[in-house]
């Protein structure tokens, strides 16, 4: 990590006007087209408890799961790498690469691979790698990171978006979707078609039949794992459901927390590679199959209160209903994994030592928690890392130095009430200067952190003891 | 090669022994049977949500009218060449003989295994501008088709021409998916690729523009055969 800290991020996000037009309408989209999508489902709550018991179920007997999905993964055909890290895994994917004589690959969505920077180490080995999905490629070829799990390039307009790929990709330029969309056909058509390894990512893998499930929009995913001749699948080890009925379950509200449809335009459920009977065997798909399993400090955190974050099955919904998403997006996070999940899963993942302000990332609105389709709580856990920071004396200076000084005043009655009716006659005083209708634009240190990016409410004009006072 | 693959299940295990894992259950307890397959209901559904996303279904009256169509619509898109199935998959008697007749020919879609022979073939397939399938199930909760792999049944069928018509016999329709699983347990282990498809390639990662017709077909044509 560089030594840009979260708040200078999060300062730069604040104040880029592009990125506050971008989010708004993106967040606020996804959010209705999920409501819709759900309220189409018979019984949404009945499935969305069912989809939580499941995954709940199957991480807590997860061991006994992958060695099943594994052997049946062999059985049918496939390899089955296991990756400790991410060093791992990359040495895993290169020597692949060697071994298949590899020149060229081309990728589908992948978090995982992020996680590595997978990209970055194919560059050093001279392979070329070409990234399909549309929003994938257009930050590959702007040189940046995701900043949504499911819409990568949400913080580009379409100008943005027109210029670059007619910069980079030498297409005409258009600022218009469906005219770009139509030039990116054309030109990675190309790519697909000769590359020599189609790497993927891995939404549910099966437990009983070794099958990969891989849900995705463009058909890239059907592509990439269909025309290499090599297919790598790159998977989190949490990443199982037990069986093809478990995984209907899954699917059911998948697309539906994330995107709003009912399912997906392509679920692909792939099970080894191309068959090969002595007959003739299937007309086209992969020749070689395999799946690496990626622990990364999964495997940690599952030993820990922060368990209930494997539960995850990355739709993206968090994102869009976190009000601090809403105003930061996802860059300002700085991890592979933004937003409410990722304010959990990175401190888990790497150890809360340079993450520690994330968990403070959030109002503990509870609004993660309430559109979660397997209603995993996250506020319980950025509290548990909260507390953790604290303890390791990680926490922002404000915590630090206003606890205490809170703990002084509110032990003493005398001086608490004293404090609150000198406060209240301060902040009314401030925004009667102010003239802001009662908001405080501008608080005096050491509480001017607050107001740095959002006014304060008006104080009540009489106290919540006096006025309870008066009631009586 | 060496693999963490003991590294990794010992460290699981170990973790598990602390986890708190909420709602965790020792089995996932069974769900009530899916709906029986009332074939107008399923029909109705399938059509309504296939079109919102912007598929075109056709329900001709018979047979003879459905060969017509196919071989019309075939014609209009300009396509002499098409990639398809192979005869026996394609649910309409007479189809073949009438696509023969009116001179549309199928490539030879069977990619070869050397990479040189992979990637010629590779390039003439995806020149095609028309597929040609039947459809192995259609799901009418979702408004969806399924396409089992197999050697007469290309994946790239439904994937490489800009425009996939599909033969779906009313009678592979199912309610759910749930159901179709439960209808044919083993459809994992017969094919390397199940692929459900619900709609044409989209995507709307510019600005949440919904654009189709990205990397797969940009229309697909449903024939609901009676």
């Amino acid at each position: 990590m560089s030594n840009v800290t979260f708040y200078d991020r999060v300062e730069d996000a604040l104040n880029n006007e592009q990125l506050k037009v971008a989010l708004t309408r993106t967040t606020s989209k996804l959010g209705g087209l999920r409501l819709n999508a759900l309220a189409s489902l018979p019984d949404a709550d009945g499935v969305r408890d069912r989809a939580r018991l499941i995954r709940a179920h199957t991480i807590s007997k997860l061991a006994d799961y992958l060695e099943q999905f594994a052997a049946n993964v062999e059985k049918m055909g496939g390899h089955v790498h296991f990756a400790d890290d991410a060093a791992d895994a990359n040495r895993i994917v290169l020597e692949l690469a060697k071994q298949y004589d590899i020149k060229t690959v081309v990728k589908g969505k992948s978090m995982v691979s992020e996680e590595m920077h997978l990209n970055h180490e194919f560059e050093e080995m001279g392979v070329t790698v070409w990234e399909s999905d549309l929003g994938e490629r257009i930050v590959q070829e702007a040189g940046e990171m995701p900043s949504h799990i499911i819409a990568p390039a949400i913080h580009y307009t379409r100008e943005q978006v027109g210029d670059l790929l007619h910069d980079k990709l030498k297409i005409p330029l258009s600022h218009d979707p469906a005219v770009i969309v139509g030039h990116v056909r054309e030109k990675l058509r190309q790519e697909f078609l000769v590359a020599d390894m189609g790497i993927t990512g891995v939404n549910f893998g099966v437990a009983e039949t070794g099958t990969i499930a891989l849900v995705e929009n463009e058909g890239n995913g059907r592509l990439t794992s269909t025309a290499p001749r090599v297919h790598v699948a790159l998977m989190g080890i949490e990443r199982i459901v037990p069986t093809l009925d478990d995984l209907s379950v899954m699917l059911q509200v998948l697309a539906r927390s994330a995107t709003g449809q009912k399912l997906s335009v392509y679920t692909n459920l792939l099970t080894g590679p191309r068959r090969k009977s002595q007959t003739t065997g299937e007309a086209d798909g992969p020749d070689a199959l395999h799946v690496v399993i990626v622990d990364n400090g999964r495997s940690k955190v599952l030993g820990t209160e922060l368990a209930e974050i494997l539960y995850c099955i990355r739709c993206g919904a968090c994102l869009n209903a976190c009000p601090v998403y809403q105003q930061i997006g996802g860059h300002a996070y700085g991890s592979v994994y933004p937003g409410p999940v990722g304010a959990v899963l990175t401190p888990g993942l790497r150890g809360i030592g340079p993450w520690a302000e994330l968990p403070h990332a959030s109002s503990l609105c509870g609004a993660c928690k309430e559109v979660c389709p397997v209603r995993i709580d996250i506020p319980r856990m950025l509290l548990k890392l909260r507390e953790e920071g604290h303890e390791k004396g990680l926490a922002p200076a404000w915590v630090k130095m206003g606890l205490p000084m809170y703990r002084f005043v509110a032990t003493k009655p005398a001086l608490f009430k004293f404090a609150i009716k000198a406060s209240g006659f301060g902040a009314r005083m401030l925004a009667k200067m102010q003239g802001n209708g009662g908001w405080l634009n501008k608080l005096p240190p050491p509480l001017s952190g607050w107001t740095e990016h959002r006014d304060f409410p008006p104080f009540a004009a009489k106290s919540f003891s006096e006025q309870f006072k008066n009631r009586k | 090669m060496q693999d963490s693959r003991q590294i990794v299940l010992d460290r699981i295990r170990s973790s598990l022994k602390t986890s708190v894992l909420p709602m965790a259950r020792a089995s996932i307890p069974p769900r009530e049977a899916a709906p029986s397959r009332d074939y107008a209901a399923m029909s109705q559904s399938f059509q309504r949500d296939m079109e919102t996303v912007g598929a075109k279904i056709h329900r001709p009256a018979n047979d003879f009218a459905a060969v017509d169509l196919v071989v019309d619509l075939i014609q209009e898109l300009g396509g002499n060449d098409i990639l398809a199935w192979d005869d026996a998959e394609l649910p309409l008697a007479g189809l073949p003989y009438a696509l023969h007749k009116a001179g549309i020919r199928r490539a030879d879609h069977r990619i070869p295994n050397d990479d040189i022979g992979r990637k010629q073939k590779l390039a003439a397939l995806g020149a095609l501008r028309v597929g040609l399938t039947g459809a192995s199930a259609g799901l009418a909760d979702t408004g969806t088709l399924a396409m089992i792999s197999s050697p007469t049944r290309p994946r790239l069928a439904s994937l490489l021409p800009m425009t996939h018509i599909a033969l779906l016999p009313i009678n592979r329709l199912y309610p759910t998916m749930a159901a179709f699983f439960a209808a044919h347990p083993a459809v994992t282990q017969d094919a390397s690729n199940l692929v459900f498809i619900s709609g044409p390639s989209r995507t709307a990662d510019i600005e949440m523009t919904l654009t189709v017709g990205v990397h797969g077909p940009k229309y697909i044509h449903v024939v609901l055969c009676p």
